[in-house]
């Protein structure tokens, strides 16, 4: 009887729960492709995507909560000359960095350029150079009270000084010539992978040099151009360093301004705004690109050919040295020199040191931290895709296309309401650069790792290792390289971060690029130059990377 | 694979560090906030340091808003502003705490709050900073009201004034709105708004340009006006107080001074550096390189030669019969009314 009883329980208990359960069960392994991730590893991946999404779910609340009658005078007043700002310049800075860097591109790798081998890497270095050490450095050499200037008082025949570097044509001047290079390597790789064959074909139809180039290498380049173009305006859209030493205003020093005089609600609304230009943005290039496709013929692949340059040889030479000569030798040439003045005059005392102590502290906790995040999250996204998996992956890409001011300023809320402990710590600051550099360190590890076999995995699995151990136990030591090479960039970016460093770090926290800054900001270039050296020559570290990358 | 090699060790030399960051919290430390350039207060400061051996942690730039947001989990002991208007803003809030300071009678009680809870060091004076090359002191304006006039945007490369949110711009729309009323004061924020020729994020950039000759005049403290004089070149500048006939106003002045925050962190630290200000010598110390006037004069700020003949000493100008403690009743709306009389708070 009582057996029975028992039975019958144990009856109605499956019938009652397991076709739901089961239900919701085979939905679940029907998302993951029947290769659900373990516990851990899921948790892991819920709870960094939820991180990097703080910031950004914040400032929206923030700004939908701001009140009808903050929008309507920023909709009013601000936001048009903001978009107008913002837009034409990011337009321009974009074509001109485009037109450079194609053009360069073209001349290096696929005509007889005297010393093309030297110039591949040369015309990469303006990289190296923090668009807002570029901007001091035109201020000093092109600014009002430059010796160029000076030159031109003082001479008869010349006429007025016609450079006014505090205006649009200075900022877009001086965006241009720092952001060039994304365009320039990314153009490079996909010239150097065009085949010969459909030039020829080409010219057996009679086309001329020039027709070629606008007929198949152009079409050929679109998707490296877009890919380079969309770099760049996101540059131009978060910078916030160049723009503010130029005294122009687009939306990110727009929303920096505001925080700074604690109009946090107005810092949202435009940043509200800012974060949807940006989606667009990203929506239109995504938009063009699936609409055509190219296809290079990997069979038969054969080196392309080499054109000589002819009667333009000197012309286009001279236009290489130019853009090197002002992208870097007039640069690093005015740091070197201002640099040799500070340390005379003592630029290099204990603060100095204790600055770079502050920056080196605050970038390699970025970088471990981004390294120990990137790996679970690369690897939930390799060894088991799933429409999760691919929303836990565009979050923490957020930091990619977002600028640090609105990363920053979702911080500042964060940390004020809900955890005043870390408020004022540099943790912090350090945080913030998580999520804003992330996305390098996963770039660099997710191409590591997708040189490794799933077999691989497999085969621990079958030894009874559970899914983390095998991540960290026969995983992690395969792809290391990738991961310490993601790990460089990130501690290179946080080297050189300015905005989000200035938004949240606590009292006494200066760090080189603040350093930078501030004593650029009073005129004091001799105090400014060295840690602007120090800056440029640590980012020369990654350098090598990124070239191998393109 | 050598890189790869130097960057574990960076790592872990930083790991090191980190930890080895953490432990050295025990000092005696102060937190003090300051809204005055850096240059004018880190001399201060480090004399502070070595003098008390108390550890100084400065935020330089802070706003007295920041002061607000943080209420309820305060981290400043001191501020120092050079703005009265922002500590006595501060005081009526409750955010700052008076104090039976030793030495505090040396400060006259016009430059200090009723309970002392902030009090003024140094003073300064609105007026014009002008490029000599560009444009001669008879025809110079020589009163705020003058900038009523559209005449002045026709002046060679025009004039510059600094941003709405600037405190020292905020100061003077407060002492115009105590001698004109609003609705003037509103109009003339929106004539210079309309008529100058740049407006800047600060007063150093208008002294600059103003030097370089970007723009003919500026709108500016004094002491900005000695900082040019001090420039290896473009240093052909000069210098009108405001509203100086018997008739007139008189200089809007401004004083920059400290206040002690209530509830901060370490509040010992904090009297001991408010008494350690007022001794006499870092009262000058606190002049420092800003050049502004010393309110004790007979303490003998000492200035460089360049500037010593262009110092007009504080009780020898005639200065707007307002007191500068008046000027934190005004703060906040002051902040309003320049917005919304057209003239943003930030630049643009």
């Amino acid at each position: 009887m009582r057996q029975m009883m028992s039975k019958i329980k144990q009856h109605i208990k499956t019938f009652s729960q397991t076709p739901f359960s089961s239900a919701v069960r085979q939905k679940w392994l029907l998302m993951w492709h029947h290769n659900p991730p373990g516990k851990v590893l899921f948790l892991i991946g819920i709870a960094i995507a939820f991180i990097m999404a703080i910031p950004l779910f914040y400032v929206i609340q923030r700004s939908a909560t701001a009140g009808v009658d903050r929008w309507m005078r920023l909709l009013d007043e601000r936001i048009p000359s903001l978009l107008w700002n913002t837009f034409s310049l990011a337009f321009m800075v974009t074509l001109f960095a485009v037109v450079i860097g194609v053009s360069l591109a073209w001349f290096v790798n696929r005509t007889n350029l005297p010393g093309a081998k030297y110039w591949r890497w040369l015309l990469a270095l303006p990289l190296v150079i923090p668009p807002y050490v570029g901007a001091m450095t035109y201020i000093i050499v092109f600014g009002p009270s430059s010796w160029l200037r000076g030159f031109f008082e003082q001479s008869t025949f010349l006429g007025d000084y016609p450079i006014n570097i505090y205006s649009f044509w200075g900022v877009f001047f001086t965006l241009t010539m720092f952001t060039y290079p994304y365009v320039y390597l990314i153009a490079s790789a996909s010239l150097r992978k065009m085949n010969r064959n459909f030039e020829e074909v080409a010219r057996s139809q009679g086309l001329t040099t020039s027709q070629i180039f606008w007929r198949v290498n152009l079409p050929f380049l679109r998707p490296s151009i877009g890919a380079g173009a969309i770099l760049v305006s996101l540059y131009v859209l978060s910078d916030f360093g160049a723009i503010s030493m130029l005294r122009y205003v687009t939306f990110t020093a727009a929303i920096y301004y505001q925080r700074a005089g604690f109009d946090t609600e107005s810092a949202s609304v435009l940043s509200l705004v800012l974060i949807i230009a940006t989606v667009l943005i990203l929506w239109v290039e995504a938009r063009t690109k699936s609409k055509s496709n190219y296809y290079q013929t990997s069979n038969q692949f054969r080196e392309p050919e080499q054109l000589s340059l002819g009667r333009w040889k000197w012309f286009v030479t001279g236009f290489v040295w130019f853009i090197f000569f002002v992208s870097v030798i007039l640069p690093i040439g005015v740091l070197i020199y201002w640099s040799y003045i500070g340390i005379q005059h003592g630029a290099l005392d204990h603060r100095f040191f204790e600055f770079a102590f502050n920056s080196f502290r605050l970038s390699s906790f970025a970088a471990i931290i981004s390294m120990a995040l990137a790996l679970p999250l690369v690897y939930l996204k390799a060894r088991h895709p799933s429409i999760i998996t691919g929303v836990i992956d565009r979050i923490s890409y957020v930091g990619y296309a977002l600028p640090g001011v609105i990363i920053a300023l979702g911080f500042v809320f964060v940390f004020n309401n809900h955890l005043p402990i870390l408020y004022n710590t540099f943790y912090v600051v350090a945080i913030a650069f998580v999520v804003r550099f992330l996305p390098q360190a996963l770039q660099s590890a997710e191409a590591s790792l997708n040189l490794v076999s799933p077999r691989v995995d497999e085969a621990a699995r079958s030894l009874g290792y559970p899914p983390w151990k095998i991540m960290y136990k026969v995983i992690f030591p395969t792809i290391r390289p990738g991961i310490l090479a993601g790990g460089a960039l990130v501690f290179v970016s946080a080297i050189k971060e300015l905005p989000a460093t200035l938004m949240l770090r606590p009292p006494g926290f200066d760090t080189l690029a603040i350093r930078v800054h501030y004593e650029a900001s009073e005129a004091l270039y001799h105090q400014a130059a060295p840690p602007a050296l120090i800056i440029v020559l640590i980012s020369l570290i990654p350098l090598r990377y990124l070239l191998k990358k393109y | 694979m050598k890189l790869n090699k130097l960057i574990v060790l960076v790592g872990m030399i930083s790991t090191l560090m980190l930890i080895a960051g953490c432990g050295a919290d025990e000092q005696d430390e102060i937190v003090i906030y300051s809204a005055r350039n850096e240059q004018f207060v880190q001399d201060l400061l480090d004399q502070f340091e070595e003098d008390t051996d108390i550890e100084v942690t400065a935020l330089h730039g802070a706003e007295p808003l920041q002061i607000m947001e943080e209420r309820e989990n305060v981290q400043a002991d001191v501020y120092i502003s050079n703005d009265l208007g922002a500590l006595g803003y501060l005081d009526q809030e409750g955010l700052l705490q008076g104090h039976d300071f030793e030495g505090i009678d040396s400060i006259p009680s016009d430059f200090r709050a009723s309970d002392n809870a902030y009090f003024a060091i140094s003073a300064r004076a609105r007026g014009f900073i002008y490029n000599e090359d560009l444009i001669d002191r008879e025809d110079m304006p020589t009163s705020a009201e003058d900038l009523f006039d559209p005449e002045w945007a026709d002046v060679e490369n025009g004039y510059a004034i600094t941003r709405g949110g600037n405190g020292g711009m905020i100061g003077h729309v407060s002492a115009l709105r105590y001698e004109w009323g609003d609705e003037r004061t509103a109009e003339w924020i929106d004539s210079i708004q309309t008529n100058a020729a740049g407006i800047f994020e600060g007063h150093g950039d208008i002294r600059r340009a103003v030097g370089e000759g970007q723009h003919a005049f500026g709108l500016v403290n004094n002491y900005y006006f000695h900082q040019q004089l001090l420039e290896p070149d473009n240093n052909d500048v000069g210098f009108i107080y405001l509203d100086q006939d018997e008739d007139d106003m008189g200089a809007v002045a401004n004083a920059a001074g400290a206040g002690l925050v209530n509830g901060g962190p370490n509040p010992e630290n904090g009297i001991a550096f408010m008494e350690w200000l007022l001794e006499p010598e870092n009262q000058v110390q606190f002049v420092g390189e800003s050049l502004e006037l010393l309110i004790n004069a007979e303490y003998g700020a000492s200035y460089p030669e360049e500037v010593e003949p262009h110092i007009v000493p504080f009780d020898e100008l005639h200065v707007q019969d307002m007191p500068i403690t008046e000027l934190g009743n005004y703060f906040e709306d002051t902040r309003a009314l320049i917005e919304d009389s057209g003239l943003d708070l930030e630049l643009r």
